[in-house]
């Protein structure tokens, strides 16, 4: 498998684009009683009030978007910043972004922020996201190389992680001690349109800004000097990808809960698939996170009910492996 | 000199722990359950001490009259210090603190916690019977009875659907006061006919498949926020009852079952549709 396979942009991005619709299709199937789909959605769609209709509409509907979603968006953002850091370690997950996301949103949730307005809780996702990844990045300096990035983004993981639990002990609702674990390994279970529709404008506008940065991130790949004499500015690149990346991280994890690993392990995967071009990994990569996040939801929702296994574990127990191959890996070129 | 003896020997007769036939006078409860029934049926003079939840107002039906007395948070040390000739504790208290208090040779009195009608009267009687405040417990009871027994006769034909809704999906199944007060109001509980048994967390789908007509809620901590709590305003709730809001009993009325569950029959009695 070590040669490039044959496969135009086109027809990968078709054929990913083939299982992810088979994907969401599966997962409204999926759930607690077995509903007549298409009649739900037919109902739904003609405002018929129907209870298949509700449950379709209000359960397994926004369930389904907000995995397909969060999933692209991790994807996208591990993709763009292992592009712009040229370290195949950077990942929303790794270097901070989705804790501090996660740790944004708990301080606007927990303290009646959000109950004020809705738009508090992106808000203090997008602000955490955006310090954890800035924050992250000047600890290592611009030139890090893979090791110093991953220990700056320990040390911010750690301490995001520590001030959430901090928090949610502090926080005046009794049940607030028990969600710590929602927000480290991530659900995107019980949620609903409203919430699908509170992520949306981040996670949109997070995507629009890195539409343009392909042909950037290729030119980056022949070093940054070479970069600059092409006439693209570097900080502005950068600027606008940390940016992307806080925008569409940020809503989507103060939803979900700190998702890990896709972001890591999707450009992998998929990076010799497309030459190792950063342009052409990057819409790539955003179908197959959600791919990912999807057939791990689904998964989760095998396990007989009651269990109530949080999808960040399967995507730990997947991807945790994926990245201890991958220090193996790197180890082999650095000795 | 006898004369004095005989004196301080009479008076260590009479500060001399009660026990058996005389009524106690120093009674300590470290359960909010125990601490409600003891509010109601003891005289102010009975009683040493209540725990700390029973003066605070979200949990106790008897917060106003607790506030009067000293309040405890079932430390070992506090309870030496009020000298109690009768403790009182629930089922769940904490067993290492009732095991020491007995090897230190006090009494102590443990309640289970009632899941209907009848477990509340013999949880009344009981407690009346320690104090020997008998003809106080037997008052209460008949009033309760009476106040319950004037909604059963106000039941519907046609019993409407209902479900009670707690943070983190969970419900009142069959054995618990909710689903007592449900039958008695004169509502369906689902959640007891879908076959959930006790406090449980119901899916969301098998609840929408329901299709309750009214949902209930208790809630805990009112004004708090929490993903937990967020549940309770999920859009598909409003829209399985046709836009009918969820109604909020208040949880101190069954937090611990006692004669205040009259007040919550009659608040599920009022809010039957027209």
């Amino acid at each position: 498998m070590k040669q490039p396979l044959a496969l135009s942009q086109s027809q990968l991005i078709g054929t990913l684009s083939a299982i992810l619709a088979a994907l969401f299709l599966l997962s409204l199937f999926i759930g607690s009683n077995p509903i007549p789909l298409f009649q739900a959605a037919r109902d739904a769609l003609m405002d018929t009030p129907s209870l298949i209709a509700l449950i379709f509409s209000e359960v397994r509907l926004p369930r389904a978007l907000i995995a397909l979603f969060t999933g692209a968006t991790l994807g996208l953002c591990g993709a763009a910043m292992q592009g712009l850091l040229r370290n195949p370690l950077a990942s929303p997950g790794l270097i901070g972004s989705a804790s501090g996301a996660a740790l944004g949103a708990v301080c606007m949730l927990y303290f009646g922020m959000s109950a004020i307005t809705t738009m508090a809780l992106p808000a203090g996702g997008m602000i955490g996201a955006l310090a954890a990844t800035v924050l992250v990045y000047l600890l290592a300096g611009r030139d890090a190389g893979t090791l110093t990035l991953i220990l700056a983004g320990v040390a911010i993981n750690a301490l995001a992680l520590a001030l959430i639990s901090l928090l949610l002990n502090l926080a005046p609702s009794p049940y607030a001690v028990r969600e710590i674990v929602l927000w480290m390994m991530g659900s995107i279970a019980n949620h609903s349109m409203a919430d699908f529709q509170i992520m949306l404008p981040g996670v949109l506008l997070g995507w629009f800004l890195l539409i343009g940065t392909g042909r950037s991130l290729d030119a980056l790949t022949l070093g940054e000097e070479t970069t600059t004499t092409m006439g693209i500015s570097l900080p502005r690149l950068r600027w606008r990808i940390f940016i992307a990346i806080a925008l569409a991280v940020g809503s989507a994890i103060s939803i979900t809960g700190s998702i890990g690993f896709i972001g890591l392990v999707v450009p992998h995967l998929l990076r010799p698939l497309v030459d190792h071009q950063p342009s052409r990994l990057l819409l790539a990569s955003a179908i197959g996170g959600a791919i990912l996040l999807l057939a791990a939801d689904i998964c989760v929702r095998l396990f007989p009910a009651g269990t109530d296994i949080k999808v960040g574990v399967l995507t730990s127990l997947v991807g945790a492996p994926f990245f201890l191959y991958l220090i193996i890996k790197s180890r082999r070129f650095v000795l | 000199m006898s004369k004095q003896l005989t004196t301080a020997l009479l008076l260590l007769i009479c500060t001399f722990p009660i026990q058996g036939g005389e009524q106690p006078n120093r009674v300590v409860s470290i359960n909010l359950c125990t601490d409600q029934l003891l509010l109601m049926l003891a005289d102010s003079s009975q009683i040493a001490s209540v725990s700390y939840l029973a003066a605070e107002s979200n949990s106790s039906f008897m917060a106003e009259q607790a506030q009067r007395h000293q309040v405890n948070h079932e430390k070992i040390e506090e309870l030496l210090n009020l000298k109690p000739n009768l403790i009182l504790a629930s089922e769940y208290s904490n067993r290492a603190l009732i095991q020491l208090m007995q090897k230190l040779g006090h009494r102590v009195e443990i309640f289970p916690l009632p899941a209907d009608i009848k477990g509340i009267q013999t949880n009344i009687t009981r407690m009346a019977q320690l104090l020997k405040q008998e003809e106080r417990g037997q008052q209460i009871i008949k009033q309760m009875n009476q106040r319950i027994d004037k909604i059963i006769k106000q039941q519907p034909a046609v019993r409407p659907k209902a479900l009670f809704y707690q943070p983190n999906h969970y419900t009142s199944g069959r054995n618990t006061l909710q689903d007592t007060a449900l039958r008695v109001a004169g509502w369906r509980n689902l959640a007891a006919e879908l076959g959930i048994e006790g406090y449980n967390p119901i899916d969301i789908e098998d609840l929408l498949m329901a299709d309750p007509e009214q949902l209930f809620t208790s809630p805990y901590a009112p004004g708090s926020h929490s993903l937990a709590e967020q549940q309770l305003s999920h859009p598909a709730l409003q829209r399985v009852t046709t836009g009918r809001k969820m109604i909020e009993i208040d949880y101190k009325y069954w937090i611990c079952g006692g004669p205040m569950i009259a007040d919550a029959i009659e608040q599920l009695h009022r809010s039957l549709p027209q």
